[in-house]
């Protein structure tokens, strides 16, 4: 019998996180955590290049962080990136100003690392070319559906006598060079421009020119132009390969914007002013601070958080009469509305997020909460009661998006805490514990503690779950809806515990304040934004710039717009992997 | 317009832009002989969720039949299979070893691939339609069809997860396939929305999409060879799913006496897309959707059969919800969820009993519309078709993958029908030697399919 190796280049990348060994063999608490392998200390075992100033172009002139060269680092995997549903969205309509939204018919991405936006884990299938062909069809025939409609992307068509061939001719050349170009999002190469024009001329030939022109539009959006960000670089004086202007206009949209280039970026691109780090640093300040950003933090919250289902969330109406679908979706709005203000208004730090005394309410949720004073659908700014609420976590939404059920349930809760927000990977159960697993009674216990000691008490369980359930058991206090309460079933809660790697906690604030004060947490949050930022899952090879990107942000005090900015100025951004053979 | 169908060869390129080996040929022994004398021709999967009622509770299995292997007699979950019967190979008595993991999904995962689940959820290998379709479906419009009635429910959102995907692609990634859900677009798609009676219009439109698509195509093929090898890789993977667009939408097929065009139904009623608005528990109903499943369920048994009459495809595959099976069946008289009445209300016996016997007669539905198509004198559809009926475990409550209750039907390859095997006892009970076997049905002479470790060789006993 032949064995054969499962080679899977997508699943070799192990994430960069805390790598946790499977817990069965040893059945201890010790056995189970091995430690950050990158933390904010840094050992950086990333093998950087030296830090050469008069190399380095990122950190001079513009008296911005400096972030030595990772060059070696970048290189794996594909570099191809397909648009996500979110980014072919937003682009079709900056580009035909639709209103529709075909890409949410579209299958959904791969998860992989959270975002969708994984170029090594993006396939399509059958389903999706078909889908892909359907929509390139009714977006171009809406957009040459009427006159007015037609002229916005060939103003040429206005007043054009059809019959004209010539007129015709030229200003179907002229409507390929500048929507092609947008399209694109860059300059189209003669042959290009020719071959589009040949081919307009050829579907002209049985149809009209509003037909013609549609035809365009259909291959333009099927092209591999449009649907990828194709990078073909340049060499520069120094030998390296980095993305061209237009290349680097793209990098910058879709990364601070989720969309194509704007005229900005394209005036810049076509003065080939988009390649130094400076150069980049305006434009990317530029950009954060327009409120097109505001999208793509707000997608970046929805995939990161537990928050994007929020508004389906459903809860047994007798044990939980003040809840309902309205007071979910807001639950979810607060989240994004108080994560907007501390970024853009607010302190701005990641710690300030997990440890601010306020939240933001509308009216709904303020009944919800049972806060006085606020009233309509705006939200406004309240504080917390500070024996209980402190920041993010203690918001009603994150509390209530970990529960899948009517009851709390610590391990849901207490890994989100590890996995999504520290980074800590925990295996789930295979094998022999897997055999002997068996989801405890929700019957058992009077309260969450007491159902899932099974957990604490068997040493099979306890070599993972030591790390998860305690977590999620100091937030007890905060029923399935998020809503406080003091005992469950009769039984008093008691939130107060010994937790691996937070020792002693009263109760929530401290445990919140523990991983405000956590080195992982920040590194996570790095790790999050530039797997989000790059379109990649960060694993051993990333260890250069992911350390650069920690040391930077811990620098900052945790700063997240400088965060977002650091992530336009390291290697990876200004630079491409050398070409094959180089 | 009466002129039998013919098949195209696939499209090749003009530029020397190579199709990337499937994986099964990396994994070498295997003859690539397509429609080889023997050799069964067509490939269908059907998968219902949540098992079937392998223990009543009190110890019964009310799924498995009474008596020997020539010689039985149906459970009542099974009765309403009775007509086809002769065509029909009860395969009890399998475990499947290489699902890894106590929940559903290891399960779903394991049902056609034989290996765990990787790092990201998903497959460590293609799935063993995918693996046949590689195999067979060369000069076919399309590679191969996936459909799914009410799916994408509970956790998964309506979105593609390791809880609802069966289906991973026979390439280097193994890329899981999203199903197609909506059955008016999946007609369109299939049957064509353009009225081939239309004369001259007809032709003209449908010159102008194959011009369309010719040129995208063209466009790839310019662009690839100037990339790195993984950027090439990534287009011409993508270059092959426009390529089978291009062939399917020429390939139209035309009514004759075997290829029959479904009768289009009113399903405005159905939200194909109903599962993203649903919550984790299934608390959230779509009650006209769900009145509305047993009618979308023929119609696309109904496209499925005629897909492979009209030899669209030589492989299918048919998703009866997905594991989380949060969803109702007004039709009967159950007003809670599938899940529900497998654990989440305490395991239901008699609740599941009575679904597991709806989705016999859906079965049955299945295998006598395949048996009615008469593919050539005295050979009827069926007869050259292996098709392989399946779920993610055994036992709803303790999720259990041990004595699964499969099935298959079909007379493709020289697979028996009119037997009940029991496989008791058998030391080499891994469901991978199943997979292995059939996939040997059409041609080839492998010893392993998924994980190897869980191979032991081919399963014996279905010829």
């Amino acid at each position: 019998m032949v064995r054969r190796e499962f080679v899977n280049k997508r699943r070799e990348r192990v994430a960069v996180r805390t790598r946790v060994t499977a817990c069965l063999a040893l059945g201890l608490a010790g056995g189970c955590y091995e430690g950050s392998q990158v933390s904010a200390t840094g050992d950086s075992s990333g093998g950087a290049a030296g830090t050469d100033p008069g190399e380095d172009e990122s950190g001079d002139e513009s008296g911005g962080p400096e972030i030595p060269t990772c060059l070696e680092e970048l290189g794996d995997g594909t570099t191809l990136r397909r648009l996500t549903r979110f980014e072919y969205n937003n682009t079709v309509r900056d580009l035909l100003g639709t209103e529709t939204f075909p890409a949410d018919g579209f299958p959904s991405e791969e998860l992989a690392n959270g975002f969708g936006n994984d170029a090594n884990a993006q396939s399509v299938s059958s389903l999706l070319a078909e889908q892909y062909n359907v929509a390139a069809e009714a977006l171009a025939l809406e957009a040459t559906s009427t006159p007015e409609a037609f002229a916005r992307i060939a103003p040429c068509s206005s007043g054009l006598d059809t019959a004209d061939t010539d007129a015709t001719d030229a200003c179907a050349r002229s409507f390929i060079e500048t929507f092609g170009a947008l399209t694109y999002r860059r300059p189209l190469e003669d042959d290009e421009v020719e071959a589009l024009a040949g081919f307009e001329q050829g579907l002209r030939a049985d149809a009209d020119f509003t037909s013609s022109a549609a035809g365009v539009v259909e291959v333009l959006l099927q092209s591999p132009d449009f649907l990828y960000r194709v990078e073909h670089g340049f060499t520069d004086a120094q030998g390296r390969r980095r993305p061209t202007s237009y290349e680097m206009a793209s990098r910058l949209s879709y990364f601070l914007w989720g969309t194509m280039p704007d005229d900005a970026l394209r005036e810049a691109a076509a003065a080939d002013a988009l390649i130094t780090g400076p150069q980049v640093l305006e434009h990317a300040e530029r950009m954060l601070a327009a409120p097109q950003a505001r999208a793509v933090v707000r997608f970046f919250f929805d995939n990161a958080l537990p928050i994007s289902g929020l508004q389906y969330l459903e809860r047994d109406p007798d044990r939980y009469p003040s809840y309902d679908a309205q007071v979910g979706a807001s639950m979810r709005e607060e989240v994004h509305t108080f994560l907007a203000h501390e970024i853009f208004e607010g302190a701005g730090t990641w710690d300030a997020a997990l440890t601010a005394p306020y939240t933001f309410v509308n009216e709904t949720l303020a009944d919800f909460y049972g806060i006085e004073g606020v009233s309509g659908d705006a939200f406004v700014r309240v504080e917390h009661d500070p024996t209980r609420r402190r920041g993010l976590l203690t918001q009603a939404g994150m509390l209530a998006g970990t529960i899948h059920s009517n009851e709390t349930n610590p391990v849901t809760r207490g890994a989100f805490i590890t996995r999504a927000l520290m980074c800590t990977e925990i295996p789930i159960p295979t094998g022999d514990v897997a055999e002997e697993v068996t989801p405890p009674d929700p019957d058992s216990g009077a309260t969450a503690r007491d159902r899932f000691s099974k957990h604490s008490e068997d040493t099979a369980c306890a070599g993972c779950h030591a790390f998860m359930d305690p977590l999620g058991l100091t937030f007890e206090n905060f029923n399935a809806v998020g809503l406080w309460r003091d005992d469950e079933n009769g039984v008093a809660i008691d939130a107060s515990g010994a937790l691996p790697g937070f020792g002693e906690v009263a109760g929530p604030l401290e445990l919140i304040e523990g991983i405000a004060a956590s080195d992982a947490t920040h590194a996570c949050f790095v790790t999050h934004w530039s797997n989000f930022a790059y379109g990649r899952t960060a694993d051993d090879a990333d260890a250069c710039t992911q350390q650069r990107l920690i040391d930077q942000f811990e620098a900052s005090g945790h700063d997240v717009q400088q965060l977002l900015i650091g992530l336009t100025q390291t290697d990876d951004f200004l630079y491409m992997a050398p070409a094959e053979g180089q | 317009m009466a002129q039998k169908l013919s098949r195209r060869a696939v499209l090749q390129g003009t530029g020397g832009l190579a199709i990337a080996l499937p994986w099964l040929e990396i994994m070498g022994t295997a003859r690539t002989a397509h429609a080889k004398e023997g050799c069964a021709k067509r490939f269908v999967t059907v998968y219902t969720p949540g098992g079937n009622v392998t223990d009543d509770g009190q110890g019964e299995n009310r799924w498995r039949p009474t008596g020997t292997e020539d010689d039985f007699t149906l459970s009542s979950i099974l009765a309403p299979l009775d007509p086809v019967v002769d065509k029909l190979l009860v395969m009890d008595g399998l475990a499947m070893r290489s699902a890894i993991g106590e929940q559903h999904q290891s399960g779903i995962i394991a049902w056609l691939c034989g290996t765990p689940q990787g790092g990201d959820g998903y497959a460590q290998g293609p799935s063993v339609d995918q693996a046949i379709a590689s195999l067979i479906s060369k000069g076919f419009p399309r590679k191969s069809l996936q459909m799914a009635v009410r799916w994408g429910t509970g956790k998964s959102h309506g979105l593609l997860h390791p809880i609802n995907t069966v289906n991973f692609e026979d390439n280097e990634n193994f890329d899981p396939i999203p199903p197609r859900l909506d059955p008016q677009a999946m007609f369109d798609s299939l049957f064509g929305a353009l009225d081939p009676d239309s004369g001259q219009d007809f032709e003209a439109r449908l010159a102008r999409k194959k011009s369309i698509l010719d040129f995208v195509d063209r466009r790839f093929e310019s662009l690839a060879p100037g990339m790195g090898t993984a950027d090439r890789q990534k287009l011409e993977q993508h270059l092959e799913k426009i390529r089978e667009l291009e062939t399917s939408i020429g390939d139209l097929p035309v009514p004759t006496d075997i290829c029959q065009i479904p009768e289009r139904i009113d399903t405005s009623d159905y939200d194909p897309q109903t599962g993203l608005n649903s919550t984790d528990n299934g608390s959230i109903v779509d009650a006209t959707t769900d009145e509305a499943i047993p009618k979308v369920g023929r119609f696309m048994t109904d496209m499925l059969v005629m897909s492979l009459a009209c030899e669209i495809t030589p492989v299918a595959s048919l998703q009866w919800t997905d594991t989380e099976a949060k969803h109702t069946f007004p039709w009967l008289g159950l007003d809670q969820h599938h899940h529900y009445y497998q654990h989440d209300g305490g395991f239901r016996p008699q609740e599941c009993e009575q679904i597991a016997t709806w989705y016999s007669q859906q079965h049955a539905y299945l295998l006598q519309s395949m048996d009615a198509v008469e593919m050539e004198p005295g050979i009827t559809l069926l007869d050259e078709s292996v098709v392989f009926f399946g779920t993610e475990l055994a036992h709803p409550s303790t999720h259990a993958k041990t004595n699964m209750p499969f099935m298959l039907a079909g007379g493709g390859g020289g697979i028996r029908g009119g037997r009940f095997l029991r496989n008791e006892g058998i030391a080499d009970d891994s469901h991978n030697n199943l997979l292995v076997a059939i996939l040997n049905l059409f041609g080839g002479d492998r010893q392993v399919f998924g994980s190897p470790e869980h191979c032991t060789g081919p399963y014996v006993g279905l010829t």
